[in-house]
């Protein structure tokens, strides 16, 4: 799974998701996208799980990026404890994400197998996406 | 060549906050800004119909037109930046540049790949296109709408460069000549890993990344490093009782 090397603290807040992504929000690397249309977290499981599916599915036909990490902990408290005792363990990792951000990317493959893999992956995915493509004409 | 005879009427407006640059949105129209040939820069208001025109035609954003501006000026100029929302992907601003056509200008033209390379057709590989607008500098009427580069000799090894794009003497270019422009990559096919792969994966990645210490409080660190592991146990024992 996805997780960073080196982090300053072992545990984060929750945070806020407002606003929308101006940043990331553009394809960078290839032709077709996913981008998500709401906030959320993506877990290192999801984006694990979208990957494979996404690489599965397009078999050895193109190149595929990630264009998020999951860089926040999450923790949780074990089964059947109390409440209070402190913060729970780290248990996984989240990528938080807002509206308009491109999340995989992909190249080397037609539009529809594009569109094809890209639906497989949001299936994995607990937010709702939309598949964008680069547009082709001279701008 | 990229001058077309488009007009694009302006109506100026007041430059003032963020909210006025909405109320010009919600008035239908796009807040633009107006700039170069040593003038002082006005705030204007654009049809966004009109942009998107220019935008989507074959010249794309390097299309001259002339600027109508209702305050009486009349110019020649271009689209030099804009604005999306990302989700929409409604545009929301535009910066226009006045463009005198006796000097040269910097822009960015679009690269087109044609054929299919080698690399893709004989050897399985994808073709990556790594950059797809090369900034060159030409006068306003030498403006080509692409470059368009053969790739149809790429193979695995073989990295098609700015250096390489056709061009003539009239177009100088900016970026970096030594600049990759494409190239045919290979792409692994995923395997599902074995039960086995899976546990000595998991076995190998450390379960939690590794904390960076604060430099002055090192000797506090480590000691409060060693004693944290400790203190999980503790908690989990108290709540067992």
């Amino acid at each position: 799974m996805l997780m960073p090397k080196k982090v300053k603290y072992r545990k984060q807040q929750r945070g806020r998701m407002t606003g929308k992504a101006w940043r990331g929000s553009e394809l960078a690397y290839g032709d077709y996208g996913l981008k998500v249309i709401e906030p959320g977290w993506v877990t290192d499981r999801q984006i694990e799980a979208s990957r494979v599916a996404m690489t599965r599915f397009i078999k050895r036909g193109g190149k595929i990026w990630l264009r998020l990490f999951p860089d926040k902990p999450v923790t949780k408290k074990p089964a059947e404890t109390r409440m209070g005792k402190g913060k729970g363990a780290p248990d996984h990792w989240v990528a938080v994400v807002r509206p308009g951000k491109i999340l995989f990317e992909m190249e080397g493959v037609t539009e529809q197998e594009a569109s094809e893999a890209m639906r497989l992956a949001s299936h994995k995915l607990g937010l709702r996406t939309a598949f964008v493509k680069r547009e082709l004409v001279a701008h | 060549m990229a001058t077309e005879s488009n007009v694009l009427e302006a109506q100026p407006r007041a430059a003032g906050t963020k909210n006025d640059a909405r109320r010009v949105r919600r008035g239908g129209k796009i807040p633009a800004v107006l700039y170069g040939a040593g003038k002082q820069a006005t705030a204007v208001s654009l049809d966004p119909r009109q942009v998107a025109r220019i935008l989507h035609s074959a010249s794309g954003h390097n299309t001259i037109f002339d600027l109508n501006l209702d305050g009486g000026e009349r110019t020649k100029a271009m689209i030099v930046d804009w604005q999306y929302e990302p989700i929409k992907g409604s545009l929301l601003h535009i910066d226009l540049k006045r463009v005198a056509m006796d000097q040269k200008l910097k822009v960015q033209v679009p690269i087109v790949l044609k054929g299919e390379a080698a690399g893709v057709k004989q050897e399985g590989g994808i073709l990556e296109q790594l950059l797809r607008e090369v900034e060159i500098e030409c006068l306003p009427t030498d403006i080509p709408s692409s470059i368009e580069a053969d790739v149809s000799h790429l193979v695995h090894g073989v990295v098609l460069r700015v250096s390489d794009l056709p061009h003539d003497a009239k177009l100088k270019f900016l970026s970096d000549t030594n600049r990759p422009v494409a190239h045919v990559v290979s792409v692994k096919e995923e395997v599902a890993p074995t039960p086995e792969a899976v546990a000595a994966e998991a076995a190998a990645v450390p379960a939690e990344p590794e904390v960076i210490k604060k430099g002055k409080q090192e000797v506090e660190g480590e000691e409060g490093a060693e004693a944290a592991p400790e203190k999980p146990e503790k908690a989990e024992k108290k709540e067992k009782k």
